[in-house]
């Protein structure tokens, strides 16, 4: 079967700084592949230039088969890439429901079929009975929530995490491990930047690790932790 | 939402009784509804897109001079002045969007200001088309189902017909797919974008539909002076109006737009009758008053507050 | 035969003319680069100026540049402290909240000087108003030259002021890098209140300059030189000072000369298209770095 993702020898550089050195990787449709390293390893910067955010210097992304490397990033969610935020980003004066709106109205034009698809994520996360509350008020747990709400109602292929767990205390984290292992027996394909090691050893099939811009190890989670160069990495930045 | 379609549908009623009333306020009132279509139009684009517009008297001006020109000149009449004008309103504003979006908040308004100041010096010096500075005069107009529309009664109506056209198609688009992407756009960019949503394009629509419902204000707004001359129309001073008048009364509501037109125009009547000119101060102090006390806007804060009292009552 | 002459008759006019755009512009830039914001006061702040000559001319019969002396303090003073209690409240709000606080100040402003002084145009009678200086067959009237040379004085100054000075220093210092700044210990909030100052103090001195030449009109002048600051400063790059000045006399001579060989009417309409042209083609301006377009 066909990769869902393939980036292959991305280089990221702003100015003289290279963020990103030539890193390449694949996703297969149901996988979860994580992302991890150290703090300004480059994984967010590859994460935002898979997704369209930051600009690639050299290198190609591939898509379902298509070549995105120069697309918007507006068109890659509208060929299937949902993407979450690391910081809180909601709508400011929007209520939750309204939130989730906009990512719904992108495949449904319609105001009532886009209500039902948006209450109908808001349900699966959790979130239904604060439908109606200013997306200001929530905590950092129901935020993430909200997040993964706002992607999933964009009917996305491929789900991109960017360090959805961060900040979430154990009973919270526990809750969201469980709600993404649901959304992968589903089929649903999977990429996520981690700091948070448990979420990785139970959700990830497949782990790439970062370091100062370049992939230093490849393999499963227990693979990857137990690798040398991988512990003196994160070891190092201490 | 239907709420407010019971609201707009109340206030129309009481608008169509007003002059019922006795005549003494009548231009007052067509004040008062011109600037409420003015500032929702301009809502579209400054509000709900967020790009801070302070040169919509170019659209006023594009509105009334068309239909004057066109009376005055060429003996079309004003319905069919006011769709050429809303048609090349809508072309202006999609040349002019296209090749101002990228800039920066600031330089997009200054780019405003600069815009509407040339349409200013092109209606002076070609004066073969829009009579130049001396300006045009409107000395016949055609009467459909027998109204004069030179009555101020007439011109009442049409100003009130503009204002609910414009808060109409607020509301019309407000719980649409449209409204929601202009709401996002403003809020957040990115998070935009990564919803599928292309801001260029949906800033530029927004751009268009402004321009043009504010030029048909400028149609209405011709009517009703019938003596069109460039300094009074393409004023630095009439787009800083409008662009206040909404930020006062609150940016991005449905209701802003218009009680800031209220709150201004009746402010500064009374002040001009009191001190006979400077009415533009008002302006000026309750925009320093909004900026430091109430950010969102009287409608605005006002919302934002019954919102957060209605949940703190839940939580 | 080209015209010589008359050449270089409207390119000293002009240059004398961009002479005093430049001091608008440079207060425009100086308060952006500092404070990172457009203030549409600017061209009120130079009727305020000319006002001030005003009064002082009617009331004591003083010469403007006499009046220069109260004035660049006062209009200091009033700046700083319009900073200080005002737009300091707003500073780290959006950058559109802050512009929007400065078309207040100027509405404000405006209104209350048409409140005073009524609407009617005025202007100060100086004796040598008509006198020429001659250089050859060119004729440069006295009171251009006098606020050229007034321009140069107080750029100058400014020079001085910024280059060989501890506060010129925690200026320039702000002016590139505010947390940089605030790290090493500079009070920012001050300088910038400093720098508001300065900007009001030199958009008066423009005024003062200006009110032999011109006439006044509190709601109209303003704007219009506000406009003309905005062009000068696009121009060269906001936050530039020294492309400022070359914006200024820029301005100044593409007005005069695009005023006397080409349509003149359209004198005010060059300066605003190539400001519209540059805004879209190089928003940075001629000489700016990167305002990192959208």
């Amino acid at each position: 079967m066909q990769n869902v993702l393939e980036a292959d020898s991305i280089k990221v550089q702003f100015g003289g700084l290279v963020a990103v050195n030539n890193v390449s990787l694949s996703l297969a449709p149901g996988q979860v592949l994580g992302l991890i390293g150290p703090n300004g390893a480059g994984k967010s910067t590859l994460f935002n230039a898979i997704t369209g955010f930051a600009p690639v210097r050299s290198g190609k992304v591939s898509f379902l088969g298509q070549d995105v490397t120069q697309q918007p990033p507006y068109i890659r969610t509208r060929n299937g890439m949902g993407r979450t935020f690391q910081t809180e980003r909601p709508y400011e004066d929007l209520t939750v429901l309204e939130n989730v709106l906009v990512a719904a109205f992108l495949k449904n034009p319609k105001r009532k079929d886009a209500e039902r698809v948006a209450l109908s994520a808001l349900d699966k996360v959790g979130l239904l009975d604060r439908a109606h509350q200013l997306s200001s008020d929530l905590n950092l747990a129901r935020l993430r929530r909200l997040e993964l709400a706002k992607a999933l109602a964009l009917d996305p292929k491929v789900l991109f995490l960017d360090e959805i767990m961060a900040g979430l205390n154990p009973p919270a984290l526990k809750e969201m491990i469980e709600f993404l292992r649901t959304l992968t027996a589903t089929g649903m394909s999977i990429v996520m930047v981690e700091h948070i090691m448990e979420a990785i050893i139970q959700l990830a099939d497949h782990v790439i690790v970062l370091a100062s811009g370049n992939k230093i190890a490849e393999g499963t989670a227990t693979e990857v932790i137990n690798n040398e160069q991988v512990i003196e990495a994160y070891l190092g930045t201490d | 939402m239907s709420r407010n379609v019971l609201i707009l549908l109340g206030l129309l009623v009481a608008g169509a009784l007003y002059p019922l009333t006795g005549s003494a306020f009548i231009t007052v009132g067509i004040s008062v509804l011109l600037f409420t279509g003015w500032a929702t139009s301009w809502n579209l684009l400054g509000g709900w897109a967020g790009q801070l517009s302070l040169g919509h008297a170019s659209f006023v001006g594009l509105g009334a001079y068309i239909v004057a020109v066109g009376a005055s000149q060429f003996g079309i009449a004003p319905w069919w002045s006011v769709l050429i004008s809303m048609a090349v309103a809508g072309v202006l504003a999609a040349v002019w969007g296209k090749l101002t979006f990228g800039l920066r908040g600031p330089y997009f308004s200054l780019s405003t200001i600069a815009i509407a100041e040339i349409m200013r010096l092109v209606a002076i010096n070609e004066g073969w088309l829009t009579g130049g500075a001396s300006g045009v005069f409107i000395d016949s107009l055609p009467e459909p189902f027998g109204i004069d529309l030179f009555d101020k009664t007439a011109q009442y109506y049409l100003a009130l017909l503009y204002a609910a056209i414009t808060i109409g198609i607020t509301l019309f688009i407000s719980s649409r797919r449209f409204g929601y992407q202009l709401k996002a756009v403003r809020d957040n960019e990115e998070a935009a974008m990564a919803a599928g949503i292309n801001p260029s394009v949906v800033k530029l629509k927004a751009f268009v539909l402004s321009g043009m419902l504010t030029a048909l204000g400028g149609g209405v707004y011709g009517i009703f002076l019938s003596f069109i001359e460039p300094h009074l129309i393409f004023n630095l001073l009439l787009s800083i109006q409008i662009a206040l008048t909404v930020i006062i009364g609150g940016r991005g509501t449905i209701w802003g737009p218009a009680v800031g037109a209220a709150l201004l125009v009746i402010a500064g009547e009374i002040f001009r009758t009191a001190f006979a000119q400077a009415n533009l101060l008002v302006y000026g102090v309750l925009i320093l008053v909004v900026i430091l006390v109430l950010p969102r806007g009287i409608v605005g804060e006002y919302v934002h507050k019954l919102v957060r009292r209605k949940y703190a009552k839940r939580a | 035969m080209f015209d010589y002459v008359s050449f270089f008759q409207n390119l000293s006019n002009g240059v004398l003319i961009g002479a005093v755009y430049a001091l608008i512009g440079v207060g425009l830039t100086l308060v952006f680069g500092v404070m990172r914001t457009i203030n549409f006061a600017h061209g009120d702040f130079v009727v305020l100026g000319m006002y001030f000559a005003v009064v002082f001319n009617a009331v004591f019969g003083w010469d403007p540049y006499l009046t220069l002396f109260l004035a660049i303090p006062a209009g200091f003073i009033v700046g700083a402290l319009m900073q200080k209690y005002l737009l300091a409240r707003v500073i780290d709000a959006k950058p559109e909240t802050m512009m929007l606080a400065t078309l207040g100040v100027s509405l404000v402003i405006a209104n209350v000087l048409l409140l005073v002084f009524g609407g009617e145009p005025k202007s100060v009678n100086v004796p040598y108003a008509a006198g020429t200086f001659n250089v050859g067959e060119i004729r440069i009237s006295v009171v251009l030259l006098f606020a050229g040379l007034a321009t140069l004085a107080v750029i100058i100054g400014l020079y001085l002021l910024l280059n060989r000075t501890e506060v010129g220093r925690a200026i320039r210092a702000t002016a590139e890098n505010r947390l940089g700044a605030e790290l090493v210990g500079i009070n920012t909030k001050k300088i910038q209140a400093i720098v508001f100052g300065l900007g009001m103090a030199l958009a008066v001195t423009a005024g003062v300059a200006l009110i032999p030449l011109l006439f006044a009109s509190p709601v109209t002048t303003g704007a219009l030189f506000t406009l003309k600051a905005f062009v000068v400063t696009v121009l060269g790059g906001l936050g530039n000072i020294g492309a400022a000045i070359v914006g200024g006399l820029l301005l100044g001579v593409v007005e005069v000369l695009g005023a006397s060989y080409l349509d003149s009417a359209y004198r005010d309409a060059y300066g605003l298209l190539v400001f519209v042209i540059v805004l879209l083609v190089k928003p940075e301006g001629l000489f700016g770095k990167s305002v990192k377009r959208v």
